[in-house]
């Protein structure tokens, strides 16, 4: 897909400028100057006016630039995305062993059309040997759900 | 002591059992890396952090290097059998690499990339070990101002080294704003925290970088996950023609790759296209160049190791990284609770030269490894992307929660990952954003201190001459991409 300026950069950019203009807001209203020395809203000030005028100088070249911006479908990605986030959605209420296996055999099955017995047995071995390194190996607290892992 | 002496400590420590297999663990696992298609080795070595918690950092460290080095190689696997490089330094091994596979001498190619990279890293090591510690003695002498200039120059190098010079200094300073959130480390006020307490400690490098490199890569490189058919290997050792034609490609690779990688922020894709160029101009007949001459990747692929013991002299003589892997190992060695920079040589000679020593080994190690086993790690090339992203992003969740047994950090890293993934997509480099975290801190307390000392006047950081000269370096960096560029964009319309 071909178009003048891509959406997703213009989004991107958009994020830049918002994180410098909330830094820019925050800062202004910290100490900035006392006697000789820069104080705490200083530098976050700086900061966040030099991030505008970059991202902003970014947007003036992609609307001056001559070549067409090029869009690749985002669907698989944005499908991976929201797999991801139900999976880590799901670490409290589950636990830790059930969100990483259902994430995982359903990237594989349904976005990936992987056969199920091979799917099965991936999931089951990539939580199982997380959960042996994290739980019992380094002794980390991971999310226990109602089935104990 | 002297260098020899210091190296033959640092070997004592390296040849411990459990250092020895930490640099076995990170070659090998380099190897597999650069093997592996969507995920490279800043993204390994983010991943692996959290299993290191309990490790002794050399040990860490060792690990690391080793992936770091060992990745170089992987890469040119990839280069030289589907002709799809899985680093961007092994580019331009591809060109004739995979022309010498399709014409039956991948192996050769393989093998011949294996010893130029054994020489060039020997090398490369050796020209660390003598050009770090004066270079360390030297920057003892820095003051706030030199420092905050050096800061500067590492973040405007890196930033200029990708496509858009002005998108790699809009990611450089996120970096950096990113880098105030929590307590302001000169008063000890909370600052940008927004009522959430968990912010308190700031936003944690593990985090940032396990989602720049690793979701935003797996988001980004998702969309294609078909295996890729592969070329034979077939002999792996070259004979004496070909060695002939290859060994001083490989001398002045090395020397290349090493000068260049030794700059902040050059690093190996810039040092591996130099080669290449620099080949291609020696060569009596450049017209073989394309078509599957064996300089075309001796030269490179000794050119690209030679840089990764280059980008070392920066990162532990002045603490400022030479690419985007040495950022995340600069991360790593805070975490750990070093002060990268000058002292490292002093107050912490042990680690520093038991990796140098371990890179000698890691080296020799890569070599008995390629030569043999070339057809075996080939074979990895045969495994679907399908299959590896959902484990990489499972590891990711449980790196990250891990850290601190925070969930909420998991949703951080979910949302750094779409910023990961739209700025892979659209070409805004995200080591800068890694490095102006890591060194923002510095950055501040350094500009800081330097304000106070000056009575408020930035006149100290021109008056002072070694400060001046990285601040004029540091406007080069950012300032002749752009205009060699624009000087182009002429001469083509003329």
């Amino acid at each position: 897909m071909q178009g003048r300026i891509a959406i997703g950069e213009l989004v991107l950019a958009a994020f830049f400028v918002a994180l410098g203009l909330l830094w820019v807001w925050t800062a202004a209203r910290m100490p900035l100057w006392q006697g000789f020395a820069p104080q705490s809203g200083f530098m976050p000030l700086w900061y966040g006016i030099t991030l505008i005028g970059l991202t902003a100088a970014v947007v003036v070249n992609l609307f001056i630039g001559k070549e067409p911006a090029r869009e690749e479908p985002i669907g698989k990605p944005l499908l991976v995305l929201a797999t991801f986030a139900a999976g880590i959605a799901g670490l409290e209420p589950m636990g830790f062993g059930p969100a990483m296996f259902l994430m995982l055999l359903f990237m594989f099955v349904f976005i990936e059309r992987l056969s199920i017995v091979p799917s099965l047995l991936v999931s089951v071995a990539t939580t199982a040997v997380l959960f042996l390194i994290f739980r019992t190996w380094l002794k980390v607290t991971l999310p226990i759900g109602p089935l104990g892992f | 002591m002297g260098p020899l002496a210091d190296l033959m400590q640092g070997f004592m420590t390296a040849v411990t059992p459990m250092n020895l297999l930490m640099c076995f663990a990170g070659v090998l696992l380099g190897q597999i890396i650069g093997v592996l298609p969507g995920i490279g080795p800043s993204a390994a070595i983010a991943l692996l952090l959290p299993l290191t918690y309990g490790a002794s950092p050399t040990g860490a460290i060792i690990m690391f290097a080793g992936l770091y080095y060992g990745a170089q190689y992987g890469g040119t696997l990839t280069s030289v059998l589907i002709n799809v490089p899985g680093e961007s330094s092994s580019v331009m091994t591809s060109i004739d690499g995979y022309r010498m596979a399709t014409q039956g001498r991948g192996g050769v190619a393989l093998g011949i990339a294996a010893i130029g990279s054994f020489i060039a890293g020997t090398f490369g090591t050796i020209g660390l070990m003598l050009l770090a510690p004066p270079l360390a003695l030297m920057a003892l002498a820095f003051g706030p101002p030199e420092y905050c200039m050096l800061v500067l120059l590492g973040l405007t190098a890196l930033a200029a080294v990708g496509g858009s010079v002005i998108k790699g200094l809009a990611a450089g300073v996120a970096g950096l704003l990113l880098g105030t959130v929590g307590i302001d480390p000169q008063v000890g006020v909370p600052r940008f925290y927004f009522g959430q307490s968990w912010l308190l400690d700031g936003v944690d490098f593990i985090i940032l970088t396990v989602a720049l490199f690793g979701v935003g890569e797996v988001l980004a490189s998702c969309r294609s996950s078909a295996a890729e058919p592969i070329l034979n290997v077939g002999r792996v050792l070259p004979n004496r023609e070909e060695w002939g034609q290859a060994w001083k490609a490989i001398l002045r690779g090395t020397g290349i790759g090493f000068l260049i990688g030794v700059l902040p922020a050059a690093g190996a894709t810039i040092a591996s296209f130099v080669s290449y160029i620099v080949e291609k101009k020696v060569a009596k007949d450049p017209s073989r160049f394309g078509r599957g001459a064996i300089e075309g990747v001796a030269g490179p692929e000794a050119s690209n190791n030679a840089a990764s013991a280059g980008a070392m002299v920066p990162m532990f003589a002045l603490g400022v990284p030479g690419s985007g892997t040495t950022a995340v190992m600069l991360g790593a060695l805070i975490m750990f609770g070093l002060r990268p920079g000058p002292e490292m040589f002093t107050t912490n000679a042990t680690l520093v030269w038991a990796v140098i020593a371990s890179m000698y080994i890691g080296n020799f190690l890569l070599l008995i490894m390629n030569l043999p086993l070339a057809g075996l790690f080939a074979r990895l090339l045969q495994l679907r992307y399908s299959w590896i992203y959902p484990p990489i992003l499972a590891i990711c969740v449980t790196g990250v929660i891990s850290h601190a047994n925070n969930v909420e950090d998991a949703w951080l890293m979910l949302g750094f990952g779409v910023i990961g993934w739209l700025m892979k997509r659209y070409d805004w480099p995200a080591a800068p954003v890694v490095l102006g975290l890591v060194l923002g801190p510095l950055f501040e307390n350094t500009l800081r201190q330097s304000l106070t000392l000056s009575h408020g006047s930035g006149m100290i950081f021109v008056s002072r001459p070694i400060a001046a000269v990285l601040l004029l370096i540091a406007l080069l960096a950012v300032l002749v991409p752009p205009a060699i560029d624009m000087i182009r964009q002429r001469r083509a319309l003329a």
